[in-house]
């Protein structure tokens, strides 16, 4: 339990910022900005193969949401934290290993993944949109939180700058956002990009948001999200171990 | 209790602290006295497990401080020169996740102790950004002292306070030392290393130039200083004792002022700059 008091600050400080005016609204602006714009209004021109457009688009937009705000969160805090404030000196120089630290941080940040998604797929029922939640829905959903959360410590304990933060974002967050069968089914894409696809894990989540079931694909995407979430998870270990200023 | 040996720290193009070799006793006050970039922020950072060493070593109470950082941790608290407290929290919110990170047994009543030391006990509801200056800086300080460490380091603690804040904060590091406390201070205020360190280290360019209580080091440059000018610059003349100095007075017709020696003298002697 080493990690709880570093998962505690995070919940104070969140506490704190969720009654400000309008931070709610800003965890879900922009994927509710997508569902209305993307599923209601283009997307009663777009056929999707076997379902509405809403229904395929919001369990994607549930993934990008956890994505988003597990990350943002944790990589934008530490960021500004490690260099501004500097209060991230406190974990570092109190007796708390930086496994403690990592875990701390990931919890904070599968927390505020699963809160955003949670608001999020409420909004889509509301709409009309229809999802099967089901344990491997829910297993997927925290897997990319971890996933996320746990590469936010990676980018945030490596950025140099917030203008960095952003850099990371740009080029790895938000292409994934868009490329990952989000928006749009995979077999639309070139069959070249399709395998590049492949590999990222967004793309895993959406698969097992979309077909939450008991099968093969199933258990070979959990695997998928399993690995990129442990790998980032020992980077920040490491990265964490390793620093010096 | 703090040992060092060759202790150094080398940034791409700057070295920054240079073989420091130092050791401090249990219970003293020891203070690191030198301008900005002498490399006491660094040394601080090293001792506390914040930045690697170049090479060297630096032991707390027998523990590496590259090879045991957990035990070095368990001993020591840092007061950094940044005020390094989450603004949004309340004091005791902050005192809380600290204490926690410490594992600290009591919890409540060592808040309570601390926000007291710390004469914040009336704001401790409040969120830290409503506080002043020096109401930021003595939460700095109890948060600091909360874990009873054996070891506590204050970079520059009173930089930036108004007179009246900094005596206080003189005040609690005195109050520390009484409990038994190791205490290593880094500062560029001359008055600051005299009024509270058994030992001041003499810092420029990363090396250690002098190691010596205040006395010894102002007698080491001699004792008394006269102050002339010459064609409108300041000159300083050091002299070994108050009859030397009036012998030498006398034979200037512009006037001269005689004071004792201070650690600023001492610094100018031993390096050619100035302090501030």
């Amino acid at each position: 339990m080493r990690w709880y008091p570093v998962f505690l600050r995070e919940v104070l400080l969140f506490q704190k910022r969720l009654f400000r005016l309008g931070y709610v609204v800003s965890i879900i602006f922009t994927p509710l900005l997508y569902l209305v714009a993307f599923g209601l209004g283009l997307g009663r021109q777009v056929s999707v193969p076997g379902s509405t457009y809403l229904d395929f688009l919001l369990p994607g937009l549930i993934a990008v949401t956890s994505m988003m705000n597990a990350y943002t969160w944790i990589s934008t805090n530490l960021t500004v934290s490690r260099l501004h404030f500097r209060t991230l000196q406190i974990y570092l120089q109190a007796p708390v290993s930086p496994a403690a630290i990592v875990t701390g941080q990931v919890l904070a940040g599968i927390l505020w993944g699963l809160l955003a998604s949670s608001l999020l797929l409420v909004l889509g029922l509301l709409f009309g949109g229809q999802v099967r939640v089901n344990p491997v829905f829910i297993l997927a959903l925290g897997l990319n939180c971890l996933t996320f959360a746990a590469f936010g410590v990676v980018v945030g304990m490596k950025s140099r700058s917030h203008e960095d933060n952003a850099t990371f974002s740009n080029f790895f967050i938000l292409p994934m956002a868009f490329f990952c069968g989000t928006f749009f089914p995979l077999e639309k894409i070139p069959t070249v990009l399709q395998k590049l696809i492949w590999i990222l894990p967004l793309t895993h989540t959406n698969v097992l948001l979309r077909h939450p079931d008991y099968s093969l694909q199933s258990l070979i995407s959990l695997g998928i999200l399993l690995f990129y979430g442990a790998a980032c998870f020992l980077g920040g270990v490491w990265i964490i171990r390793n620093y010096s200023e | 209790m703090i040992e060092t040996f060759e202790l150094t720290k080398v940034y791409p193009k700057i070295l920054a602290v240079d073989r420091l070799t130092l050791t401090v006793a249990a219970g003293e006050i020891f203070g690191l006295l030198g301008p900005n970039g002498a490399g006491k922020t660094t040394t601080i950072k090293m001792l506390t497990t914040l930045t690697k060493p170049t090479s060297g070593w630096a032991k707390i109470a027998g523990f590496d401080v590259v090879r045991q950082p957990l035990k070095v941790k368990e001993l020591i608290s840092v007061c950094p020169q940044e005020i390094n407290v989450d603004r949004e929290l309340t004091a005791y919110e902050n005192l809380l996740v600290f204490g926690k990170l410490y594992n600290l047994k009591n919890l409540k009543s060592r808040i309570a102790e601390a926000l007291e030391f710390g004469d914040l006990a009336s704001r401790a509801t409040d969120r830290v950004q409503t506080f002043s200056g020096g109401m930021q800086r003595r939460l700095l300080i109890a948060r600091a002292f909360l874990s009873h460490p054996r070891v506590l380091f204050l970079d520059e603690p009173t930089v930036g306070l108004d007179p009246q804040v900094r005596r206080q904060v003189w005040d609690m590091v005195r109050e520390l030392k009484t409990r038994g406390v190791t205490v290593l201070l880094t500062t560029h205020y001359i008055e600051e290393a005299e009024a509270l360190c058994d030992r001041v280290g003499i810092l420029s360019h990363g090396r250690l130039r002098a190691l010596d209580t205040p006395q010894a080091l102002n007698e080491q440059v001699g004792g008394f200083v006269i102050e002339s000018l010459d064609r409108g610059r300041k000159k300083y003349l050091l002299v070994k004792d108050r009859e030397e100095a009036y012998a030498r007075a006398q034979a200037d017709p512009e006037g001269v002022i005689i004071r004792e020696t201070n650690l600023e003298d001492v610094f100018i002697k031993l390096t050619g700059e100035r302090l501030a």
